[in-house]
């Protein structure tokens, strides 16, 4: 064969830039779930709301320094809008009555306020047992039902009642219902319309810290009482400054015991998978043994196990019982994973290679099982959350004064009807918190399909 | 960074449409699933739940329990559901009347004096089968209710009665007991001690009688249905589903038959649930329910007529005193004493009508020499200082030997107003005081069990009268008292409980309750908190509802329909 070669036949090749460029930069698996995420706007605004709360738990107390504890007898259940305008009053002293003048009738023998009201009235003839007194919120009807009853005067020399019970700032209608001398009421009710106005004590006002030292402040002056944003509960203590509270075990719950039992079953569940055959069964079984443990029953046993005595917080119990009882789950995902990434074709490519099991774990195994544990872990955090309000809700959880939104709860409900907010804002933040978290945790998934990498 | 595209706006859309359409069809099918549960259960309950509240023609009351009679057995025990169904069907030697009056029952007259007491008992009552009621009748249910055999826990009655408290400890023979029969219609009592109030014990509902050949027919099952129980009140029980419902009809062999006015009363339904008996009132269905703090705004809007009532019971704080407790410091107790306002506690933190500040160990309605002990004999002086709060708490630290009081355990029950009450007394102790309390929150027999064990600092507990004496709330506090739960002792006091227990001279005794209350004062034995009062709703047309401290209660014995005004 004769073939002439070049000397430039042996120059090395031209190196075409043209051929191998890469059209966007090189994403690594975390920038490019971080891209799908941000496209993900529902999962983007809920992780916001995440750290709002995060800054509202963490932060806020030191903004809104009011003690959770702190009860503010003269503002009981108010609502957010309730009016704060008062008026300083003398303290109270006992009150042993005064006759009525004649011709006036029932009325209010000094100007009633949210401290006491002091009625009096003219002597009726026929009442020999006395008189029976009543307060109405509403307009007294043909059905002459005069409202609650407040009390008796089993005198009819007696002309005079005191009400102090839950005044608020309103309108009253005020009975007063003679008496035989059985107790049962007889004909000619008298009722009145009062007025009543807000009012504080000067030595209350010093307490709440309305009034400075050295004030000059004089009975009849007006005062704003302390502002509650959110309003308060039924022993006046501040909505808000006992959620931010709250938050903080519900969260704390929420956050750190979903962490730790998903830790314990990607631990279990890898170990199980990894390993296979025989031990892979026994593990697995026993899994399922601790699926079928009652999770109330155990609560209650931590309690008792770890000494927790009455009134003291069952937080930690809560906490034990939840990593003890929730981890197979997570266990059974990871395994069910690991078992499939372990046939796949790169791994057995990978070990023809010479690749040692610890690069198999770390380049191979845990990225592609990392979307599963951390999608289990945001749905973990919103049920653990909803454990622990649940479990507050019934009484096992935190102890007294120390409020969390599941508590808060409990409380609101029995005052549903008359004072809504005291249920609502709890529950709307337990409510708000659960679904972000869910909501995250949906957009987690789909950003971390490792499957989904690269498809644009 | 590269433009990523996304489906998102229009994915989001078609998924708010599904949501919504999801919605909708959810919320109208509840809607229409609602609709046909409600019209099939009309259909169904239209013969059970047919009878109102009132039926003027049947001259029928229907009415609510909130639990099944436990106990129809008079001598056993004495809870208030059994008491109110006892009560309406049986009669003592003596009854209230319905101004609450001692009235004679099965006995015409008596006579009390120091140590004995004979009752002479009509000859026309008679029990429901139209044999006549006799003084072994008596005889036979006062011994077996000493019988130590039968374990009643109302055994205790019956140590008012000569060899009483022997015969209960098994130490003498039943017949020992000082009853016994002179004929069949005079029955003879011989007392341990000269007893004042006996009159009014023999009213209490361990006192009603048995009759003897009857109760050993029944084969160890009497009082265990309608037909195993014999009658000697107004009513008796002629039908009794247990958990469900009962029916009371007037008893025609009963001796005053004529001043019965209701011919029957049905107990229609049994549930715990304030809210539903609250919605049966509301629907007519019963003609009388008590009132929970949430029906209170609600029965005000449906313009029902809201009635009061004090049920008699004392609620308070007590301490242990005993040696290794911090609240055997005087000055820790007193400092306490200083800071509690009950007055607070029931107006701005229970906040329901009927309950009182409680002020002393004896509430308001207990009788004095003439009119109410506490009219005649007033209370001690409630003082609130914070300053000499504080004093006296340093003191208490040099008493005890310490730098900070160590944390009080407050033992408490379960209900709501409990909690919120021991939530309440939590934060007034630690902003006046700096007191740490703790809260123990137990259920009612756990709590019982803790107090007897005397496992705790402080205790909210609460009494309810047995008979209608100061006696029955004054001798609690006597050192050899078994409910001294904190194991108090006083010398005077327990001088002063043994006058009222054996004098018969009235003004001696009030007086001796006088001097007790005030001692309960000054040495702290106990806080005051409240007399607990209950708010109840009756149907306009049903008259003479009577509420009782002590006995049936409520009670329609007397009670009766009136014609409808409008």
């Amino acid at each position: 064969m004769a073939e002439s070669y070049r000397a430039e036949d042996f120059e090395p090749l031209h190196v075409d830039q043209a051929t191998q460029t890469l059209s966007r930069p090189s994403l690594s698996y975390w920038q490019d779930a971080w891209v799908r995420l941000k496209a993900n706007r529902r999962a983007l605004f809920s992780l916001y709301i995440v750290l709002a709360l995060l800054a509202f738990t963490l932060f806020g107390p030191m903004l809104w320094t009011v003690d959770p504890a702190s009860q503010d007898l003269d503002q009981v259940s108010q609502p957010p809008w309730a009016d704060r305008s008062a008026t300083l009053v003398a303290p109270y002293e006992p009150w042993q009555g005064e006759p009525a003048e004649p011709g006036s009738g029932l009325h209010a023998a000094q100007t009633p306020n949210t401290q006491a009201v002091r009625l009096v009235w003219e002597p009726m003839g026929n009442a020999e047992g006395g008189y029976r007194i009543y307060r109405n919120v509403f307009a007294i009807g043909p059905e002459k039902a005069y409202g609650l009853p407040l009390g008796e005067q089993f005198d009819a020399a007696l002309t005079y009642f005191e009400d102090r019970l839950d005044l608020k700032s309103a309108s009253y209608y005020y009975t007063v219902v003679p008496l035989n001398r059985y107790g049962d009421e007889l004909e000619g009710a008298v009722t009145r319309e009062i007025a009543v106005r807000n009012a504080i004590t000067i030595s209350h006002a010093e307490k709440r810290g309305l009034l400075t030292e050295g004030h000059t402040a004089q009975v009849g002056d007006s005062i704003t009482l302390a502002a509650h944003p959110l309003g308060t509960d039924y022993l006046g203590r501040d909505m808000l400054a006992r959620l931010m509270y709250g938050a903080r075990v519900s969260l704390f719950i929420g956050i750190v015991a979903p962490f730790l039992y998903v830790i314990l079953g990607v631990a279990w569940g890898a170990t199980a998978g990894f390993l296979g055959g025989r031990m892979d069964g026994l593990m697995m079984r026993f899994a399922d043994f601790v699926v079928a443990l009652p999770f109330l029953l155990f609560m209650i046993l931590f309690k008792i196990m770890f000494g927790i005595g009455p009134g003291e917080s069952g937080i930690m119990p809560m906490l034990i019982a939840m990593v003890i009882l929730s981890w197979p789950a997570t266990s059974r995902l990871v395994r069910g994973q690991i078992l499939q990434i372990r046939e796949e074709g790169y791994i057995g490519a990978s070990r023809l290679l010479g690749a040692k099991t610890n690069y198999l774990v770390l380049r191979h195994m845990i990225p592609n099982t990392m979307g599963v544990i951390l999608v289990t872990l945001t749905f973990a955090v919103p049920s653990a959350i909803f454990t622990e309000a649940f479990l507050s809700f019934i009484g096992m959880g935190v102890a007294p004064p120390t409020p969390s939104w599941g508590s808060m709860c409990n409380e609101g409900i029995k005052t549903m009807l008359t004072t809504p907010h005291e249920l609502i804002f709890p529950a709307v933040f337990i409510s708000i918190t659960v679904l972000a978290f869910n909501l995250l945790g949906d957009g987690l998934r789909d950003a971390l399909d490792a499957r989904m990498r690269s498809r644009e | 960074m590269p433009e990523v595209a996304t489906d998102e706006p229009g994915f989001a859309k078609s998924a708010g449409k599904q949501l919504l359409t999801f919605a909708a069809i959810a919320v109208l099918g509840l809607g229409a699933l609602m609709f046909v549960l409600d019209a099939l259960a009309s259909l169904v309950g239209s013969d059970s739940g047919s009878s109102s509240a009132i039926e003027p023609e049947l001259n029928m009351v229907t009415i609510a329990f909130e639990d099944e009679p436990p106990q129809l057995d008079s001598t056993q025990r004495a809870d208030q559901i059994s008491g109110r169904v006892l009560g309406h069907v049986m009669e003592g030697l003596l009854a209230y009347d319905e101004h609450s009056q001692l009235i004679p029952g099965v006995a015409e007259r008596w006579e009390i004096d120091a140590l004995d007491a004979t009752f002479w008992l009509r000859k026309d009552a008679r029990w429901s089968d139209g044999e006549p009621v006799t003084a072994h009748d008596f005889v036979f249910a006062w011994r077996k209710a000493a019988d130590p055999a039968e374990a009643s826990e109302y055994a205790f009655m019956m140590h008012y009665l000569k060899n009483g408290e022997a015969v209960s400890n098994g130490d003498m023979p039943l017949d020992a007991l000082g009853v016994q029969a002179l004929d069949d219609h005079t029955l003879k009592v011989e007392l341990a001690r000269p007893t004042a109030f006996f009159d009014k014990l023999v009213a209490f509902q361990t006192f009603y009688p048995i009759r003897e050949d009857f109760f050993r027919s029944t084969n160890g099952r009497y009082s265990a249905d309608a037909h195993e129980l014999l009658y000697n009140g107004r009513f008796k029980i002629t039908s009794w589903v247990h958990g469900a419902s009962m029916m009371m009809v007037k008893n025609e062999h009963y001796w005053n038959r004529d001043a019965v006015k209701l011919d029957a009363i049905k107990v229609g339904y049994i549930t715990q649930d304030t809210h539903a008996r609250f919605n049966f009132f509301k629907d007519g269905k019963i003609a009388y329910t008590g009132l929970g703090a949430e029906q209170l705004s609600s029965a005000m809007e449906n313009n029902f007529h809201i009635r009061r009532f004090q049920d008699g019971s004392l609620f308070y704080l007590e301490f242990n005193h005993q040696p290794h407790r911090v609240t055997r410091s005087w000055h820790l107790r007193r400092a306490m004493q200083l800071v509690t306002d009950s007055g607070e506690l029931v107006n701005r933190v229970i906040k329901l009508p009927g309950y009182l500040a409680g002020k002393s160990l004896f509430p308001v309605y207990l009788p004095g020499v003439k009119e109410t002990f506490r009219r005649e004999y007033g209370e001690p002086l409630q003082e609130l200082d914070r300053v000499r709060a504080l004093e006296h708490l340093e003191l208490a630290k040099k008493e005890l030997g310490v730098k900070e009081i160590p944390t009080i355990t407050m033992l408490i029950g379960d209900t709501p107003i409990s909690k919120t009450q021991a939530e309440y007394f939590q934060a007034v102790y630690k902003e006046t005081l700096g007191l740490d309390v703790k809260i123990d929150a137990q259920i009612f027999k756990q709590r019982l069990e803790k107090m007897t064990n005397k496992d705790f600092d402080i205790v909210m507990a609460g009494w309810g009268p047995d008979y209608n004496d100061p006696l029955t709330f004054g001798d609690l506090f006597a050192s050899w008292n078994r409910n001294n739960h904190g194991d108090w002792k006083n010398d005077e006091y327990d001088a002063l409980v043994d006058i009222a227990q054996n004098s018969m001279d009235q003004t001696e005794r009030m007086e001796a309750f006088a001097r007790m209350q005030q001692i309960l004062y000054d040495e702290v034995v106990l806080l005051p908190h409240y007399e607990r009062g209950q708010s109840y709703v009756t149907h306009p047309q049903l008259k003479g509802l009577v509420r009782r401290v002590v006995g049936a209660d409520p009670d329609l014995r007397y009670a009766r329909i009136e014609a409808d005004a409008s």
